[in-house]
This record gives C-alpha cells, structure tokens and sequence, in this order.
C-alpha cells in the first residue's frame, strides 16, 4: 500500500532517529510508562478498526481516527525499541458495543487514555520524552472532541488541568 | 490560499518532527530526576500565565465579531482560558513568586491582527490555541516539579481541544495530525 505524504514524513523521519546511534538500557520505569500507554492505544486502534468495519461510526471519522492512533503505536514502539525493550504482544481485544454505544465507548476509552498520558508526564525520567507524549495527549483530546460532536454534546467539557 | 497551504505544510511538519521525537527518544538512561527549583518554575508559570492573559483579551475582542454555534463555542473557550489564568495566578503565589498580570485592554489591542468578521476572528484564534499548544508543549521539559509537568500536560491538551473546536468551525478536520505540536 502506498504511503501518504503525512506517513512519509512521520515513517521517515521517525526511522532515520531511531536508526541514528546505538539503543542503551533505558530505565524499566520509562519502558513500562510506554508499554502501558501502547496497550491502551492498541485498544483504541482495535476499536476503530471494528467501528470501520462494522459501520459503527462514520467510516471517515473511524479512519481518521484509527490511522492517528495507528501513528500513535508506531512512534511508542519505536521508541521502546530504541530502548532495547521488545514491545508487548497485542492484549485481548476489548468486547465492541454496538453503533448506538460506540461513540460514548470510544469517548471512554479517549478519556482514559489522556489520564494515562498525564501520569506518564509526571512519572518519566527521559524529558525527551516529554514534548512527544505531550503531543499525543493533545491529539486524544482532539479525538474527544470529535467523538462529543458525534454524540451531539457540547465540544468541550470541563478543563482537564481545573477539574 | 498561501496560509492555508503553508499551514498545512508547517503542521505536517510539527507532526513529523514529533513523531520523530519519539522514536528516537530512550537513547540514555534517562537520567537523575532534577532537583525541584522553584524560582525557575515560577518563572516558565509566569510565562504561560502572560501568554494565557493575552488569549483572554484577544477572546474579549473577537467575541462581538461572531454570531450562533461559533460564538457558543469560542464562549466557552474562552471561559477555559480564565480558568487557566486563575489555576496558573495560584501555582505561581504557592512557588512564592508573584503573578504576572494583565496589561491593559489598548496595550493587547495594538499587538492583535485588525479582525473584520467571523472568518478573521476564526483564523486568530486557530493561531492563538497552535501558540498556546506549542508553550504548553515546550514548557513540560522546563518544569522541574514532576506535578507541575502534568497539570501543563493537562493545559496543552486543553489547548488541543480548543484548536480542534475551532478548527471544526473554521470548516476543517478537528484534528488534522496525529502528533499536535502547535507548529503552524
């Protein structure tokens, strides 16, 4: 399959990094973090994935999603090899409600995926991780937004930092 | 026309380099965890506490330029900010630093883009939560209070939303990359 411009970009240059210099040991608290949060987008991407072909969300939103959170796991999972860690195999996949209880579903999953992000910042020891994770945390809260819009909520809910 | 496009290409751009960032990150051992400074801390808060200043005011004077669903909305964007400018006043008093304040209204005015309508208001605000994104983003490695790092994660990921609010009223995808580094 072709790759798009934006994978390009983010495939090459993500492979060119992680190829440059020799992995060292990294400390198991920060391949643990990231092996936490790649179980976690995996759930999310299993999930999309089914809302595609089980025609449970609009099937552009359900790509877009999937393939973001597929981007997601590529980066976790070459920056656990970078650190010499195998990652994890795929967990079981979680049961997929039906169309009228996808969104809210999804948007659960969403939520909690950005509290584990926020740990994750709080707990790592590489700051170069930081900025990365931090980025991806944005994205689940953009998808969050979209799922409140397929559910015909108001776009935003309280503030994370506040609340 | 031109913006669009180099929007677009400065975003997939951040995004690239984000997730570039990523992969080539756990080449070390990590690292000691730094020493709490709460002077330095107090100082990157203080910056994001101006920055957050500013987006109010800016919110104050593109709110009369929009009408409906986009004016609901940047409504409740905008009482975010306030919440944030009230979190951030509290984390720089408890670090023993005094708060930055806001300048006043003709002071922010004279430094914001002429807005004629909806559409300048939009695109305004689409620039100002990108800004805000990337300070949240850049300011996690500043931070050396571990606490302090996630509740500016938290910050930043409110950031995102916003962006994806507006970029919704602007007619766009909500969340056009998957790595969101403000880099427009």
């Amino acid at each position: 399959m072709r790759a798009t411009r934006r994978e390009a970009l983010i495939g090459g240059g993500a492979v060119l990094l992680a190829s440059a210099g020799a992995a060292h040991a990294a400390s198991a608290g920060d391949a643990g973090l990231l092996q936490g949060l790649l179980a976690r987008e995996r759930r999310l991407e299993n999930a999309y994935d089914a809302a595609l072909r089980r025609d449970l969300l609009d099937a552009a939103v359900a790509r877009r999603l999937r393939d973001q959170e597929r981007a997601h796991i590529r980066g976790l999972e070459q920056a656990l090899s970078r650190m010499g860690q195998n990652p994890p195999r795929a967990a079981k996949a979680p049961r997929i409600p039906g169309r009228e209880r996808f969104a809210s579903f999804a948007l659960d999953l969403e939520a909690a995926a950005v509290v584990a992000y926020l740990q994750a910042l709080e707990r790592l020891r590489d700051e170069a991780l930081l900025l990365p994770l931090g980025s991806i945390a944005a994205n689940q809260g953009q998808h969050m937004v979209i799922l409140r819009e397929t559910l015909g909520l108001p776009l935003l809910e309280g503030s994370l930092a506040v609340s | 026309m031109g913006r669009t496009d180099t929007t677009t290409r400065r975003t997939l751009l951040g995004a690239a380099v984000a997730g570039a960032a990523l992969a080539g990150c756990g080449d070390d051992s990590g690292g000691a965890p730094r020493r709490p400074n709460n002077a330095s801390d107090a100082a990157t808060l203080n910056s994001l506490l101006a920055f957050e200043h500013a987006v109010v005011a800016a919110y104050d004077v593109s709110e009369p330029l929009l009408r409906g669903r986009a004016l609901r909305n940047v409504r409740a964007i905008a009482d975010q900010e306030r919440e944030h400018v009230r979190l951030l006043t509290g984390l720089v008093r408890d670090l023993g630093a005094t708060p930055a304040g806001p300048r006043l209204p003709d002071e922010y005015r004279r430094s914001f883009p002429r807005m004629r309508d909806e559409h300048d208001a939009l695109f305004f605000a689409s620039d100002l939560e990108e800004r805000g994104v990337r300070k949240y983003l850049e300011s996690l490695a500043k931070l050396s209070d571990p606490r302090l790092r996630r509740t500016a994660g938290a910050l930043g990921v409110d950031e995102g939303e916003h962006l994806a609010v507006v970029h919704l009223l602007r007619g766009e995808p909500a969340a056009p990359e998957p790595f969101v580094t403000g880099t427009s």
